[in-house]
C-alpha cells in the first residue's frame, strides 16, 4: 500500500462518516418533536427532569435503557406502575421495598418534586422509541391479554372487576386509568391470596396506599378477584 | 559496541509526566476499591439506613468518574512525555503543566467529595456539576495551549503527534456537548453520546493509536514511515466506523428508524480497525531489530492489543445489531462489554505507557527494571477483570432471557442473577489485589537485579540490539 492510498483512506473514511452523521443529525432533529411529543413537554415536565437529575436517579435506574443497571428501567414506569405507584415509591421507598433484597434511598422529596417527577415519567412513557423495552412492549401487553379477555369477561370475577370499577384506576389491555398499576403486571409478582388480602385493606398491607378498601366484598369474592388478576399475567410472566 | 549518548529522556520538561502518572495510579487504585463496594451491593442486602446516606448511585458516580479522571490524567501525562521527544523541543510552559495537574486533581477530589453530599449534575458518567465543568474546560484549554505552543515553536510535524493532538482537541470539543441542560430527554441522550461514544470510539482511539505508534517506534526500532502509513489507514477505519457508528446508541431513544440501519451497518465494521491495530503491533515486533525487553512492558502491549480487540471489538459486536440489542440494551450484557473494553483498551494502554515511560523517567539503566511483582500484578488484574466480564455476561444473558424475553418483573429476574454477581465480586477481589500490586510496583520501580543484567549487551538507548 502506498502512502498516498493510506492518506486517501484516512480522508475519505473520515469525511464520509462525518457527512452521514451530520445528515442523520439534521434528520433526527426534524423528527424529535413528533417522536417525543414535544408539544406535551411543558414546564412541569422540565421541572421533573431537573428533580430527576438533582437526586441522581439515573445512577441506579436506566431510562431509555441508559444509566445504571441497579434498578428497573423507568422508560415505561408510569404506564406499568400507574401514577400512584410512582408516587408511592418516591414518597416511601422504605415501606414499598421493605421486603425487597434491594433498597431505594429515602430522599425526603418535597411534594412538588414528586408531582414533577410523575409528570416527567408520564411524558417519557409516551416517547415513541420502536416499542422498547421488550418487557413493557405495547404489542406484547395487548397480545397476551386480549386473548384472555375475550373469554374472561364472561366470568363472575370479571363481572366483579367491572362492578367495583377497578378500571377507573387500573389499566387492562391498554384501557382504563393510570392511578394504579396495570392489572396484567401484578400477577408477575403476587399470588391470588396476596391480592385478596390487599383488596380487603390496602393500607394494612402497604401503609400509605391510596387504594380504597373493599370490606363490602366477601372473602370468596376477593379471592376470585385475586385469581382473575393473577390469571391476566400470561404464564411466562409469572414468578417461578 | 559503545553505549549511545542519547539519554533515555532527552528533554527535561518530559519529567512533568511523572506526577500525572503517579496521581493517575492512585486514582486507579481508589476506583477499583470503590468498584468492589458497587459490586457487593448486587450480592448482599444493604440496610435501608446505609442506603439512605450512601446509596448505590453515589458509589457508582465515584467509580465511573475516577475512571475518566485517571485515564485523562494518564493521556495528558503521556502527551507531555511524547510531545517534546517528537517535536524535539522543550515544552513551552513546563511549570504550567504542574499547575494544571494540581488544578485537575483538586477539581476531581472536590467532585468526589461533592458526590457524597449530593452535589451532582445527575447525568451518568458526567455527574461533575457545571461550576467544576468550567474549571475543567479552563484546565483543558491551558493543556491544549501548552502543547500547541510547543509544537508551533518547534515547527516539526509528524503523523504521530498530529494524531495525538487531533485526538485531544476532538476530546476537548466533545466534552462541551455534555455540559448544557437539555429540556428534552431524548435530545439530552443524543448529545450525551457525542461525549461518551465519540470519546471512546473516536477521540480516545486516536490518542491510543498515537501512543501505541510512538511506543512501537521507540521500543522496536521499526521504520517510522511504515508505522505512520498504517497509522493513517487505522485512523481512517476508526473514524469511518466510529463516527456514524454512534448510531448503535440511537436505536431506542425516540430517534428515527433509519438509525437502526446506519448504526447497525457502521458499527458492525467497528472491529476492523482494532484488528488492524492488533496486526500492526504484531508486525512491528517482527520487523523491529531490537530484543523485546523488558518482557513485562511487552506483555502489557500484547495484552492491550488482544483485550482491546476482544473487549471493545468482539464483546461490542456481540450486541451491536439492532435485532439483538432490542433485548440486551441496558442490561448486564452492556456492563460486561463496558468493563472488558475499558480495561482492555484504555486501562492497559495507560499501564503499558506507564511501564514504558516510568523506568525512563526514573533513569533506570537501559530502561530496565525489576519485573517480578509486576508480572503478578498483570496476571491477577487481567484474569480478575476477564472473570468479572464473563460473569457479568452470564448475568446479562439471564437478565435478557428472564426480563426481556419472558417479561418477568425486574426484581424477579435479578434474583437468580445474584449468584453471578457474587462471582463478579470474587473476581473483583482478585483484580483489586492485582491493581494494588501493579500500582505499588510502578510507584517503586527498582533497577534490574545484577544477575539479570549480565547476559544482556550494553543497552543502546532503547534496549539491547538483537544482533549483538
Amino acid at each position: 500500500m502506498s502512502d498516498r492510498l493510506a492518506k486517501a483512506i484516512f480522508w475519505i473514511g473520515t469525511l464520509v462518516s462525518i457527512a452521514v452523521f451530520l445528515a442523520m443529525t439534521v434528520h433526527t432533529h426534524q423528527s424529535f418533536d413528533a417522536l417525543t411529543h414535544a408539544d406535551a413537554l411543558d414546564a412541569h415536565v422540565v421541572a421533573g427532569k431537573r428533580a430527576f437529575e438533582r437526586h441522581n436517579c439515573n445512577d441506579c435506574h436506566t431510562i431509555l435503557g441508559f444509566g445504571a443497571y441497579y434498578a428497573p428501567d423507568l422508560t415505561r414506569a408510569h404506564a406499568r406502575l400507574g401514577e400512584d405507584g410512582v408516587r408511592r415509591r418516591l414518597e416511601a421507598p422504605e415501606v414499598v421495598f421493605a421486603d425487597s433484597f434491594r433498597k431505594m434511598p429515602q430522599q425526603h422529596l418535597p411534594a412538588q418534586e414528586i408531582e414533577d417527577i410523575v409528570a416527567f415519567l408520564a411524558w417519557v412513557s409516551n416517547i415513541e422509541n420502536h416499542d422498547w423495552p421488550p418487557q413493557d412492549s405495547q404489542r406484547r401487553w395487548k397480545r397476551s391479554t386480549e386473548r384472555l379477555l375475550s373469554g374472561a369477561t364472561l366470568t363472575p370475577a370479571a363481572a366483579l372487576v367491572q362492578q367495583e370499577r377497578c378500571l377507573d384506576c387500573h389499566a387492562l389491555a391498554g384501557t382504563g386509568g393510570n392511578q394504579g398499576p396495570r392489572l396484567e403486571w401484578i400477577g408477575g409478582r403476587r399470588d391470588a391470596e396476596w391480592v385478596a388480602r390487599y383488596v380487603a385493606d390496602p393500607a394494612a398491607v402497604s401503609p400509605g396506599s391510596r387504594m380504597p378498601a373493599y370490606p363490602n366484598l366477601s372473602e370468596g369474592q376477593r379471592l376470585m378477584i385475586g385469581h382473575f388478576v393473577v390469571s391476566l399475567a400470561a404464564a411466562d410472566r409469572r414468578a417461578p | 559496541m559503545t553505549a549511545t549518548t542519547t539519554p533515555l529522556v532527552p528533554y527535561r520538561s518530559q519529567r512533568v509526566a511523572y506526577g500525572y502518572f503517579a496521581v493517575a495510579l492512585l486514582l486507579f487504585a481508589l476506583q477499583v476499591v470503590v468498584g468492589l463496594w458497587v459490586a457487593l451491593q448486587y450480592v448482599v442486602t444493604v440496610p435501608q439506613a446505609i442506603v439512605d446516606v450512601f446509596p448505590f448511585s453515589t458509589a457508582r458516580a465515584m467509580h465511573t468518574n475516577l475512571l475518566v479522571l485517571w485515564m485523562l490524567l494518564g493521556f495528558m501525562g503521556a502527551t507531555f512525555y511524547l510531545v517534546p521527544e517528537e517535536a524535539q523541543a522543550e515544552l513551552a510552559w513546563p511549570r504550567l503543566a504542574v499547575v494544571q495537574l494540581v488544578v485537575l486533581t483538586a477539581t476531581g477530589v472536590t467532585a468526589l467529595v461533592g458526590f457524597l453530599f449530593g452535589w451532582t449534575q445527575g447525568k451518568p458518567l458526567l455527574e461533575i456539576p457545571t461550576p467544576l465543568d468550567f474549571v475543567i474546560v479552563a484546565a483543558a484549554l491551558l493543556f491544549l495551549a501548552n502543547v500547541g505552543l510547543t509544537l508551533y515553536r518547534a515547527r516539526r510535524w509528524n503523523a504521530v503527534q498530529g494524531t495525538l493532538v487531533g485526538g485531544l482537541v476532538f476530546l476537548a470539543l466533545m466534552y462541551l456537548f455534555g455540559m448544557p441542560f437539555y429540556r428534552n430527554l431524548a435530545v439530552d441522550w443524543y448529545y450525551w453520546w457525542w461525549v461518551i461514544h465519540l470519546w471512546v470510539e473516536g477521540a480516545w482511539e486516536l490518542v491510543t493509536a498515537a501512543i501505541v505508534a510512538f511506543m512501537l517506534i521507540k521500543m522496536t526500532g521499526v521504520d517510522r514511515r511504515v508505522v505512520e502509513k498504517w497509522l493513517y489507514v487505522e485512523l481512517g477505519l476508526f473514524l469511518f466506523t466510529g463516527i456514524a457508528g454512534t448510531g448503535h446508541h440511537y436505536y431506542w431513544l425516540g430517534a428515527p428508524r433509519a438509525w437502526l440501519w446506519v448504526g447497525g451497518i457502521f458499527s458492525a465494521l467497528e472491529p476492523l480497525p482494532i484488528m488492524l491495530m492488533l496486526w500492526d503491533t504484531w508486525r512491528a515486533t517482527k520487523d523491529g531489530d531490537r530484543a523485546l525487553r523488558p518482557r513485562l512492558t511487552w506483555i502489557y502491549v500484547g495484552g492491550m492489543a488482544i483485550l482491546h480487540f476482544v473487549g471493545a471489538g468482539l464483546f461490542g459486536f456481540a450486541h451491536t445489531l439492532p435485532q439483538i440489542n432490542y433485548y440486551t440494551h441496558g442490561s448486564q450484557v452492556t456492563v460486561s462489554h463496558g468493563h472488558l473494553a475499558f480495561f482492555g483498551a484504555y486501562a492497559l494502554l495507560n499501564l503499558s505507557f506507564f511501564y514504558f515511560a516510568m523506568p525512563r523517567l526514573k533513569g533506570l539503566p537501559g530502561a530496565r527494571y525489576d519485573e517480578r511483582a509486576g508480572h503478578w500484578g498483570f496476571w491477577l488484574t487481567t484474569l480478575g477483570v476477564l472473570g468479572m466480564s464473563l460473569a457479568f455476561a452470564v448475568a446479562g444473558v439471564l437478565q435478557t432471557y428472564l426480563e426481556r424475553v419472558r417479561g418477568e418483573p425486574y426484581m424477579v429476574a435479578q434474583e437468580p442473577m445474584r449468584f453471578w454477581m457474587l462471582v463478579v465480586f470474587l473476581h473483583g477481589l482478585v483484580a483489586v489485589a492485582g491493581v494494588l500490586i501493579t500500582v505499588t510496583h510502578l510507584l517503586t520501580l527498582k533497577p534490574e537485579r545484577a544477575a539479570e543484567l549480565l547476559p544482556v549487551d550494553v543497552p543502546a538507548g532503547e534496549g539491547a540490539v538483537r544482533s549483538a
